[in-house]
């Protein structure tokens, strides 16, 4: 289980993340949802130890990830908002490298990328040159690249990013798939569609604060909404977005 | 001269800004980076380049006034040749620009001058650095001859007009090359031979530089056997130019200022055809076609340098070295010194035909070659390919940094001190005794260790992936002191071996230092290594040091303050 305990963290004294608890359980997939700037990556970023916490903790099956984060990186496959990879390597050798980073045995982890890359669709493209593969390929080499060692803890930042819609489907059944085998997935997105359809539970983050943390069945019930994209404008949208709309086109057009 | 600049069109300023600011990859920089300060450091070692010919030409310049002013204009022509080479496609419309500024309603021309006027100033602030100082001595020189001011005026006119004028020829010619290159090539084809065209004319100026001599006297220029080298040599063109312009062009050479002046005429026309035809064809083309060289399908190797960590920055470091066109060059220039060295240790020892005994040439070249590739790599390691990928490496960092070091270690090793060590051996085939030969290339191995250490120190970071800070090396100093240590221990060493030669003990000694020397460095860096954190954030120096006056906090303290 992934607990986050009262974690804080703000970039020169000002909070983008603040105070926020939650625990995403084996064979759950936690959804994390909030507008643009609310602290999701943040809190990603934090989770991967990328960028290190101003206050809080972080525990992973009850142990704090601080205390032994290789052991915690072992266990754990994030893929980033941003598809950022090396360039000028190919998608082959990006996922050999990860392997050997990961000092993965190097047979099995050559099987698992050659089943990895047929899989995804990119065995063809394999020797080219990352710089030339669209975003959604890219995509699906940062997702190749997080699940190449098995890990334990799934961390998935906007992996629905730049995918066609069969890429899409199969992603989200993957999803739900690696949680029934007893995976911790934590998934931010902002297709709420796709977040009601994957998500056993959901946490919801405004302006760096937690709003909601509960499934979505118990939040449709409790605020009385049909929808999850209904719940989600109540808690996080603070603006009448027709009359933001109005006010833009009546801005530009003036 | 801001009011000249106003004058301009206000989105060729905005661009021209833009397009200078990138000289340096913006996207390789540390976000501390002060690029105006890099850009003093690098003039910095020009004024002092400038300095040093000042000094040459007040020594040297009454005995040997021609190949003075040959040398002085063959290293104009190098240094605008190496800039024009790592600034190599500054003055086409990349992707980038094209994506951002098609939309907008910007002419073609527009960018076209913003680009050519940002050239225009790095290539005028390298001729102004590097002439600043024998720009003035050497028309004093040659104007005191005459004693009147229009005696003084015509050398420094010539002079400046000669700086200039085979710059520019440069300048166009490489414009001219590329530009029809990139009209008559698909963008896939262009990009694939313009990075060979860019080493190819990299290893051309320096190639040039280095086994060119110099021609002392009319007399020697007009015998035939130097016919050729006079034929196809532009800097001997445009110093024929400079003694046209000053009046001192005997006339038997009149032919050769001409070359000059038909050489410049032809490649600025052809720079601004090939750039205006270019700027209308070739933007549609860049959008269309994508810059990806296409997949290569053959062999895929994947060799093991140890460890699978090992393995895995070693062949990151290759693939970033080979691949990356900025990373490609600065290493090249390293690479072209060294083979500079080997081809004047062929030139001057080859000849013969009976076995050739050690001499102190061939040690102090193969050390200097060793010397180079070493500090070379170690200098291009330390510029970052992809700094927002480099989450990668620190979501997966499973080892300690002791073993990453380890990593960085093997890299330096594999791709610098074995090629050189590899190349020396080849080179050392002639030379006898074997013996001997075998000694120095044991020496020669250790020492590369050594450096390999030496630049290790203090150096926690996986190559290529820190950011870089121009400016805190102080290359303007670390530039030419290094040079002159390299040269006083090189020296030392060849001589130290050359005593040790067929004294066993002595010979043993050396090698036994050396060794000692390297285990003790990588003791030491291993040690260093345990206690520091993998950097790839390259930070100014904290201006504010502590003394240490207060004592540390009780434990208690710091406790309950974590705590709370």
């Amino acid at each position: 289980m992934l607990e986050l305990r009262r974690v804080t963290k703000t970039f020169s004294g000002i909070p983008a993340v603040d105070d926020v608890s939650f625990c995403a359980r084996p064979g759950e997939v936690t959804g994390y949802l909030g507008p643009n700037g609310s602290g999701k990556s943040t809190t990603m970023k934090m989770i991967t130890g990328l960028i290190e916490i101003t206050q809080g903790h972080i525990l992973f099956e009850g142990k704090l990830i601080q205390d032994d984060l290789i052991a915690f990186r072992r266990r754990m496959g994030y893929v980033p908002e941003e598809p950022y990879l090396y360039n000028h390597l190919s998608g082959a050798e990006y996922l050999e490298m990860v392997s050997q980073l990961r000092n993965l045995p190097q047979r099995e982890s050559a099987e698992r990328i050659d089943g990895l890359l047929r899989l995804l669709s990119l065995y063809d493209d394999r020797h080219a040159s990352i710089s030339g593969y669209s975003k959604g390929m890219r995509q699906k080499v940062l997702i190749a690249a997080a699940l190449l060692h098995n890990p334990e803890l799934i961390l998935l930042d906007e992996p629905f990013s730049g995918l066609d819609v069969g890429s899409a489907l199969v992603l989200r059944s993957l999803i739900q798939e690696l949680a029934s085998r007893g995976k911790v997935v934590v998934f931010s997105s902002h297709e709420l569609d796709t977040v009601e359809r994957v998500c056993t539970r959901v946490v919801i983050l405004h302006r760096g604060k937690l709003v909601a943390d509960d499934s979505i069945v118990r939040l449709r019930s409790l605020m009385e909404l049909p929808t999850l994209e209904a719940i989600f404008s109540q808690l996080a949208v603070e603006q009448d977005t027709d009359s933001m709309a109005r006010q833009i086109a009546d801005l530009i057009h003036a | 001269m801001r009011k000249l600049f106003e004058l301009v069109p206000l989105e060729v300023r905005v661009l021209y800004r833009q397009f200078l600011l990138r000289v340096i990859d913006l996207e390789a920089l540390s976000i501390e980076a002060d690029i105006p300060r890099f850009l003093g450091q690098f003039a910095g070692v020009l004024i002092m380049l400038s300095i040093i010919h000042a000094v040459r030409i007040c020594l040297f310049f009454g005995a040997e006034p021609w190949q003075t002013e040959q040398h002085l204009i063959a290293t104009m022509m190098l240094i605008a040749g190496l800039i024009i080479v790592v600034s190599w496609d500054a003055t086409f419309p990349d992707r980038r620009d094209v994506m951002v500024l098609s939309p907008l309603p910007i002419a073609p021309h527009t960018i076209l001058i913003a680009k050519v006027g940002t050239s225009c100033a790095i290539l005028g602030l390298a001729i102004l650095a590097l002439n600043c100082f024998s720009g003035l001595v050497c028309p004093l020189f040659l104007g005191a001859q005459h004693g009147t001011i229009f005696g003084l005026l015509q050398p420094l006119a010539a002079y400046w007009f000669t700086m200039v004028a085979a710059v520019a020829f440069l300048y166009c010619s490489v414009l001219t090359l590329q530009g029809f290159t990139a009209l008559l090539l698909t963008r896939r084809l262009f990009l694939r031979l313009s990075a060979v065209l860019q080493l190819t004319a990299f290893g051309l100026f320096l190639g040039v530089y280095f086994m060119q001599g110099m021609i002392a006297n009319s007399a020697a220029m007009a015998a035939p056997e130097n016919r050729a080298i006079l034929d196809w040599s532009p800097s001997f063109w445009f110093f024929a130019l400079f003694n046209q312009l000053n009046g001192s062009l005997p006339a038997e050479l009149a032919w050769l200022a001409r070359r000059a002046w038909i050489g410049l005429g032809i490649v600025i026309f052809g720079a601004a055809a090939s750039l205006l035809l270019c700027y209308m064809r070739t933007m549609k083309k860049t959008v269309e076609e994508p810059d990806l060289v296409p997949g290569a399908h053959g062999l895929h190797l994947t060799p093991r340098f140890g460890s699978l960590l090992q393995t895995a920055i070693v062949l990151f470091s290759f693939r970033s070295l080979t691949r990356s066109r900025q990373h490609r060059v600065i290493f090249a220039f390293y690479l072209a010194v060294v083979f500079a060295l080997g081809i004047s240790l062929l030139r001057d020892e080859m000849p013969a035909h009976a076995p050739i005994p050690v001499s102190p040439d061939l040690l102090i070249s193969t050390l200097m070659m060793m010397s180079f590739a070493v500090f070379g790599l170690r200098s291009v390691i330390q510029l970052p390919i992809s700094l927002t990928a480099n989450w990668v490496l620190r979501t997966t960092q499973l080892s300690s940094p002791v073993k990453y070091i380890d990593a960085t270690r093997r890299s330096l090793l594999v791709l610098s001190v074995v090629p050189a060590w590899v190349v020396s051996v080849f080179l050392s085939i002639p030379f006898r005794p074997l013996g001997y030969v075998a000694a120095h290339l044991a020496v020669l191995a250790l020492y590369g260790w050594v450096l390999a250490e030496l630049g290790l120190i203090g150096f926690y970071k996986v190559p290529f992936t820190c950011s870089y800070l121009p400016g805190k090396s102080n290359i303007q100093y670390v530039f030419w002191g290094v040079l002159v240590v390299l040269l006083v221990v090189v020296t030392a060493i060849a001589e130290l071996e050359q005593r040790a030669f067929g004294d066993p003990i002595r010979l043993s000694s050396l090698l036994l230092g050396f060794a000692a020397l390297a285990v003790g460095l990588l003791a030491f860096n291993r040690r260093q290594a345990k206690s520091a954190v993998l950097n790839f954030e390259e930070l100014p120096e904290e201006l504010i040091t502590t003394l240490g006056l207060i004592s540390p906090l009780p434990e208690k303290i710091n406790t309950s303050s974590s705590a709370s």
